[in-house]
């Protein structure tokens, strides 16, 4: 006989971590119920904080789409703007120290004020009318899903958001409302363009000024087109001192200021607070169900530390456990939560899952169940080899 | 660590408490407990009388509270649990009264599994496994689940379990409690057999009189301590 000597024992720690992987995966697939109790729990976790993140995106987006579909590189708004509001009105000389900076491609302004539609039975909605120089494409609509853009050409014509048609009276393109008192044809809808104030539509900024009463020398803001190859912030830099009576921003930066604004204020706090439920309570059930999968197997776990097993061993073992738990249950939340907020979809709310969240959520769930599995790893590390014998 | 050779087991003067102060209860008291190279040696009393305290002990899984013991000539007295599992894993063969196989895994893998843990590479452990388990009469019974096992069959895989890769020391507490008389009879003998003829040394704790005839020798333990032939404590 030649027993193994103990300074060897410890060298092909590699194979031993091997062995402890495989059996961590045959130990989770043998008890099935513990299984699917287990994987349910980051579903639930992936599904809820997923589905919440969409729609806080959803939401997030509603205020930041005319921003990042006006087509504009750069945006001067008034001082102390962080929303897409209506605020202080910018003369139009903004307008010209604009378009005489070099490296402004093109400078345009824009007319953002509230309307009242009235519908034929005598009631009214409001709307966001936002007007644009129809000759350019800067602020013009998007997402267009009736009517030609070019219809806003013509006199007193305008674009409305299609889901609203009903509330405005089952208007179709061609129909007539009055929009301040002032008679307009409908040219065409969008879709989903509906922040959290009243839905967007569209007009040539002459009747948007006509409808609204902003002066020919007034608008909200001045949307820029840089010229290919200019730094945005350079452009910026450049406006700036020339208009010291207005705030000059990169789409960017205007998109983070509505973003940011709207997570401080209003939507941070409820949307941090139920993403984090749907992590806690992935975590509870994933670290439940793996304390009481070592519970069940006690005597295994046991037996594993009398025949040699260290705690390091048995924590590969559940650190592999932990993984796979993290990752198959995120392939499923993921597929899930997809087909849940298709379903959720409307015009008022589309939620919206990023690529990064697709990538970041299996990352966040291995990182929740290695936290789960700790509970777990804290009885088997208080585990005695002994208890094999009693 | 100092080498002591000669003997597979040399335990000197062991002493076990559980509990402290007044709750304290001596398990062992000042036990003398030699074994040789190759013996196999069964370790008989009541319930209660320090025999499975005693393998515990000798098995690396608790440590005692006084005296030294030796095991394949390494002192184990007062060595870290690293060090005790790495012992464990490489020289010292288990077989447990209730099988104690890994539910999850078939036969083959609970048996290849101790090699694994000492370092031997899968083909090499499996193919080891496949010999082991032919040995012991299983080599139909592979790929099989424990719950697809008679008592029986699951005591002869824990018997190659313990065996497999040859360690030095193999320890069996009550092999046969769960099994009936001719079934205990033959794994005993199966384990006296092939523990033999791979000239390993065996302590079985038992107190199942119809298996002692297997022993080389059988050592009596009674209220923590060894009781020497004519009944007297030693």
């Amino acid at each position: 006989m030649n027993p193994m000597p103990l300074e060897t024992a410890a060298v092909p720690r590699l194979v031993r971590l091997r062995a402890m992987g495989r059996l961590g995966l045959r130990m989770m697939f043998h008890d099935r119920l513990k299984f699917i109790g287990t994987i349910s729990g980051v579903v639930f976790a992936v599904l809820l904080a997923v589905q919440q993140l969409s729609i806080l995106f959803a939401l997030l987006n509603r205020n930041t789409q005319f921003v990042d579909n006006a087509g504009a590189d750069i945006f001067i708004v008034p001082p102390n703007t962080r929303l897409l509001q209506p605020g202080e009105k910018l003369h139009e000389s903004v307008l010209y120290q604009a378009r005489s900076t070099a490296g402004v491609l093109e400078a345009q302004p824009l007319v953002f004020a509230a309307a009242t539609l009235a519908k034929p039975d005598g009631g009214s909605e409001s709307v966001t009318l936002i007007g644009f120089e129809s000759t350019s494409r800067l602020g013009a609509p998007w997402n267009i899903v009736g009517g030609d853009p070019r219809n806003l050409e013509q006199p007193d014509t305008i674009f409305l958001e299609d889901s609203q048609r009903e509330k405005y009276g089952a208007v179709n393109v061609g129909s007539t409302r009055e929009l301040n008192n002032h008679r307009i044809r409908v040219g065409g809808f969008t879709w989903g363009l509906v922040p959290f104030g009243p839905p967007y539509s569209f007009a040539d900024i002459d009747l948007a000024r006509e409808v609204t009463q902003v002066a020919v020398d007034r608008m909200n803001f001045v949307l820029v087109r840089v010229q290919p190859g200019m730094r945005l912030e350079d452009v910026r830099d450049a406006i700036a001192p020339r208009v010291p009576e207005a705030l000059v921003l990169t789409r960017d930066e205007y998109h983070s200021s509505i973003v940011t604004t709207l997570l401080k204020e209003q939507l941070g706090m409820s949307f941090g607070i139920s993403t984090s439920f749907g992590l806690i309570i992935g975590l509870v059930i994933v670290s439940l169900s793996m304390f009481s999968s070592v519970l069940d197997n006690l005597r295994e776990f046991g037996t594993l530390k009398a025949l040699g097993c260290t705690n390091g061993d048995l924590s590969i073992l559940l650190l592999v456990q932990s993984i796979l738990y993290a990752l198959f249950g995120s392939v499923v939340g993921l597929g899930w939560v997809t087909n849940v907020v298709e379903g959720i979809r409307n015009p008022l709310l589309v939620p919206i899952i990023p690529h990064y969240v697709i990538y970041a959520a299996p990352v966040v769930m291995v990182v929740l169940c290695l936290f789960a599995s700790t509970l777990a790893l804290m009885r088997i590390r208080r585990l005695e080899p002994g208890m094999v014998f009693r | 660590m100092t080498e002591v050779a000669q003997l597979a087991i040399d335990a000197r003067s062991v002493t076990k408490v559980f509990g402290e102060g007044a709750l304290a209860f001596k398990a062992l008291r000042g036990v003398d407990f030699q074994v040789e190279k190759g013996e196999l040696v069964m370790l008989a009393g009541p319930s209660g009388s320090g025999k499975t305290t005693l393998l515990s002990i000798l098995g690396c899984v608790l440590s005692a509270t006084e005296g030294q013991v030796n095991i394949d000539g390494t002192d184990i007295t007062g060595l870290p649990d690293t060090t005790l599992a790495s012992i464990r894993r490489a020289r010292i063969g288990f077989i447990f009264q209730g099988h104690n196989l890994i539910a999850s895994l078939p036969a083959r893998d609970n048996v290849a599994l101790v090699l694994e843990l000492r370092g031997v590479k899968r083909a090499s452990a499996l193919a080891a496994a496949d010999e082991m388990l032919a040995r012991v009469g299983l080599g139909d019974k592979l790929k099989s689940p424990p719950a697809d096992l008679s008592g029986g069959q699951r005591q002869r895989v824990a018997i190659a379990r313990a065996l497999a890769g040859d360690p030095p020391l193999v320890l069996a507490d009550e092999p046969t409690a769960a099994l009936d008389a001719q079934s205990g009879l033959v794994v005993t003998e199966l384990l006296r057999e092939v523990a033999k003829e791979r000239g390993g040394t065996v302590v079985v704790v038992t107190h199942d009189n119809r298996i002692f005839h297997l022993a080389d020798r059988i050592v009596h333990i009674e209220d923590g301590l060894m009781k020497t032939e004519d009944g007297s404590h030693a």
